[in-house]
């Protein structure tokens, strides 16, 4: 069975997890406070974790063609969809930038004139963090992804119907897939500034861009892995092996380890300089948010350490979708922790100014700070339900997109090498 | 692995060979008298060796004073030719370790003399924090153990005594990993000798037989130690860049420099092992071995490296004028425009703009611009480290403090001395070893042999059904 088909009950089930997404969004919002600061940091938590993810499947299969990846092609179109998931996810973020123009949230603090102004810091980054930079960067470098998504796919279809005897429509797909890799490299960078670096306003690093990516690499994996084993249960892909999905797992595993890497060289440089202006951002987030802290390593790190160290682990279909779920829950984990920690930091300074009593309101906010917050010191009930609806979205719309094609793309060159990919006996 | 190869892949082995061939081939450079052009260049070395021996002992009586360090720059040359040299020696563990668990064919080509080459880089960057201390006699004070020197011990919260661990443990590793791909090599080196020479390579060999169970065992080390080598990889160029990275120098102090650095390592590691493979599969007639195929491969490496330090560039840039600190801002526009202004543009001309060449295919398959380009490489990736270090110490935090430097002929010395130190050791390997790795070499002919792939093919199988089309079958 190479055709998928999208039964209704699946469409029900998927919309439902919708319905619950929505259903959490809008009590989010009548229950939140006067800035809807909840609501919205939910919204660009999860717009943008799923965005990335659509991004990073676009870079891993355009970084495996490039290297003359063969035992990829059997899971490429799953990919090739994820990374049409880029659509969405540009209007997912363009109503963040109708918020920003609206002012219906107040998610970045250097989207207040009135702060900027009397801030120095603010002032002297305000040519890159404005309204305008955020928007034009969004929709430029969001659709040139798109852009090289739908070439790609365009390019991979084609490959399917023509009898390709020369490989010219591979050789062009290794032609985009190649140019597309410097352009993600530097264009990610840039938006993820603008996107999530820019919450804690004030604070920077180097490394954040990477670290992120990082962390959305690993969930596309994560994901890639849940979808697969789905599908085979299906009786779809039966032609996907074990061989297959220990490779995949064993990405897993080394993007975990290499997450980690990135995380322990900023924390550690940040750690070890002690420089104010750096360890504010790890100084709050220790002092006010320690579960997420060091749930965070433990779901990201110890977990899939521990668990897909040994080699027949990641050919166990429960075990490793077991570690998928945990570790594709653990990276929402970390872009929560990357976004509401900043964000509530800069609701209370909204709310305290614009409350009557500006040093009592002030005082109660220093005094909050340190105290639970329903869905920002841990994320909530609504908080898991936002996320069932957008990952209910996603796989909507990656079902949708897996039935205008093939399963597996015969008429890729390396197909052969694909069905017959072995791991082992070495 | 598997057998079925794609159509669309390229032969990594040329001109029909057949296992005795392989074997007459690598081997034979070792058996033979040495050819003219390994005298020349083994007469340079050594002379360049001599001047390193010079440099040295002028150091170790004089002192480093007879060095232009100064109170505000004290890293210069040394720091920066030892950087330089540890970065040299990633690419060796990369393509043994990494492409090996990547399964990457055209590694066998060349993980030989790469790793070879990583050993003696790592050789010649130890030399140089050792001179750097001055009292080189005191250099074992480095370990941490019991002494009669009352309660000194070292620094275990510095990074330079991370260092000393680090890249000992990477020499050790890297060392057990070519010593046990060498070990059938000299086995079959072993078989093909007589005499004192047959004496020597038994002994190396370990009484190597070939049994299935010795391969078996053979093949498990070699993945342990992969296992062992990948984070290896990564974690000696990471501390070395916390030499720089936990400091709370403005231009120094930034957390992107672990990997950034380890992608600088692996950047300037290929174009070493360019340079070094160009020449020596001309010299010893490898080319249907180490095959243009290898070559474009390592130079898309060369490409993608080059790029990741280029996005580190943009991105430190970038962020020193973001941050809205002062000091940062100051660092970095005295980088670009300060005093060693030069240096950053030879760095940026020869790391980033000088690789993009290689977007063109032509030029990936040139062994000529291949050559030049490997050597900008190397030049690129020294300027790198002379930037970082010598112009961000050149500005302090006090004006007063402001200072330049300029090497003095020992320090000069010293550089080009350690270059005569690894040809040296280099030309001997080629000697004494196959710089080739000949049984894994082997172990890719029946499916990257161009017997069996590519448009000169002349063996099919068809028992792999339907869809499995050999580019010679039409």
């Amino acid at each position: 069975m190479n055709q998928f088909t999208f039964t209704a009950k699946q469409k029900t089930f998927l919309l439902s997890m919708m319905g619950v997404g929505l259903l959490s969004m809008v009590l989010t919002f009548f229950t939140d406070d006067a800035l809807h600061t909840r609501f919205w940091s939910n919204y660009l938590h999860n717009a943008t974790f799923f965005t990335g993810v659509a991004f990073t499947s676009l870079f891993v299969l355009t970084a495996f063609i490039t290297a003359w990846s063969g035992w990829h092609v059997l899971v490429k179109r799953v990919w090739e969809a994820y990374a049409l998931f880029l659509i969405p996810g540009l209007v997912l973020l363009s109503v963040l930038i109708i918020g920003l123009y609206g002012g219906f949230h107040h998610l970045y603090h250097w989207a207040d004139a009135e702060v900027v102004a009397a801030d120095p810091i603010l002032k002297g980054k305000a040519s890159f963090l404005n309204k305008g930079w955020y928007s034009i960067g969004t929709f430029v470098v969001v659709g040139a992804w798109i852009f090289f998504a739908l070439k790609l796919r365009q390019l991979s279809i084609a490959e399917e119907t023509m009898q390709d005897a020369n490989f010219s429509v591979h050789k062009k797909i290794r032609v985009w897939s190649a140019v597309f890799l410097p352009i993600a490299g530097f264009s990610s960078a840039a938006i993820i500034w603008q996107w999530l670096m820019s919450i804690d306003s004030h604070w920077y690093s180097t490394m954040y861009a990477w670290y992120a990516t990082a962390s959305w690499f690993v969930s596309a994996m994560a994901l890639t892995i849940i979808t697969l084993a789905y599908l085979k249960s299906l009786g779809y892909l039966q032609i996907v092996s074990d061989h297959h999905l220990h490779d995949i797992g064993k990405f897993m595993f080394a993007f975990s380890i290499f997450w980690t890497y990135l995380w322990f060289s900023q924390y550690m440089l940040i750690w070890y300089a002690n420089v104010g202006e750096e360890t504010v951002y790890f100084q709050e987030r220790l002092d006010n948010y320690p579960v997420l802290f060091y749930g965070n390593l433990i779901l990201n790190f110890v977990a899939p350490f521990f668990i897909l160290m040994r080699n027949d682990n990641k050919r166990k279909y429960g075990t490793l979708v077991f570690t998928a779920i945990i570790v594709l829950l653990g990276h929402w984990w970390d872009f929560f922790l990357m976004i509401k920690p900043g964000v509530y930091h800069t609701a209370q300074e909204v709310l305290a100014h614009s409350a009557a009593h500006a040093d009592e309101a002030a005082h109660a906010a220093g005094h909050h700070a340190s105290s639970f917050a329903a869905g920002f010191t841990l994320p909530g009930l609504l908080e898991i339900g936002t996320f069932i609806g957008f990952l209910g979205l996603f796989f909507f719309f990656v079902f949708s997109r897996l039935t205008k094609a093939s399963l597996v793309s015969t008429g890729d060159p390396y197909y052969e090498e694909s069905v017959h990919h072995r791991v082992w006996p070495f | 692995m598997s057998a079925v190869v794609s159509p669309i892949r390229e032969p990594l082995i040329e001109g029909n060979k057949t296992y005795h061939q392989i074997t007459e081939d690598i081997c034979s450079p070792t058996e033979k008298a040495p050819g003219m052009a390994w005298v020349m260049a083994f007469l340079v070395a050594i002379s360049l060796l001599a001047v390193y021996i010079f440099s040295l002992g002028w150091t170790v009586w004089n002192g480093i004073g007879t060095w232009d360090l100064n109170r505000t720059i004290g890293w210069g040359w040394d720091i920066t030719n030892f950087v330089w040299w540890v970065g040299i020696g990633h690419a060796g563990t990369l393509i043994s370790a990494i492409l090996l668990l990547f399964r990457q064919k055209w590694r066998t080509g060349v993980n030989r003399a790469a790793e070879a080459m990583t050993i003696f880089a790592v050789v010649c960057a130890g030399q140089f924090p050792l001179i750097h201390m001055g009292r080189v006699w005191l250099a074992f004070f480095i370990f941490p153990y019991p002494n009669t020197r009352g309660p000194l011990w070292v620094n275990f919260n510095s990074p330079l005594l991370w260092d000393v661990f680090a890249i000992s443990t990477y020499l050790t590793v890297s060392l057990l990993f070519w010593y046990t791909g060498l070990v059938p090599d000299f086995a079959t080196l072993r078989d093909r000798s007589k005499g004192f020479r047959r004496k020597i390579y038994n002994l190396f060999s370990f009484g190597w037989t070939g049994a299935g169970k010795h391969w078996q065992r053979w093949e498990s080390l070699s993945l342990i130690l992969a296992g062992l080598s990948t984070p290896l990889v990564l974690s000696v160029h990471t501390i070395v860049s916390f030499d720089f990275a936990t400091s709370v120098i403005p231009g120094w102090h930034t957390t992107i420099f672990p990997p950034y650095f380890v992608a600088g390592a692996i950047f300037s590691g290929f174009a070493m092992v360019q340079t070094l493979m160009v020449i020596t599969r001309k010299i010893l007639k490898l080319q249907q071995y180490i095959t243009l195929e290898h070559i474009e491969s390592m130079n898309k490496v060369i490409l993608l490296t080059g790029t990741m330090v280029g996005v580190a560039y943009l991105t430190e840039l970038f962020i020193s004028w973001y941050s809205g600190y002062i000091y940062e801002q100051y660092a970095f526009y005295n980088r670009v425009l300060g005093p060693y202004w030069w240096s950053y543009v030879g760095m940026m001309a020869c790391n980033v703009i000088s690789p993009q060449f290689f977007w063109v295919k032509k030029y990936r398959r040139s062994v000529v611009f291949t050559f030049f380009m490997s050597i900008f490489v190397n030049i690129g990736m020294w300027f790198e480290r002379f930037v970082i270090i010598a112009t961000t110490l050149a500005r302090d935090y006090l004006p007063s403090s402001w200072s330049y430097y300029a090497p003095t002929w020992v320090e000069i010395g010293l550089f080009v001395g350690t270059l005569g130190l690894f040809f040296t050791l280099y030309l001997i390997f080629t000697r004494v070893a196959p710089v080739i790795a000949v049984a894994e070499i082997k172990s890719i002919l029946k499916s990257a042999g161009d017997q069996y792939v590519g448009p000169n093919a002349t063996h099919h199988h068809d028992d792999h059904g339907k869809g499995k089309v050999h580019a010679g079958t039409h």
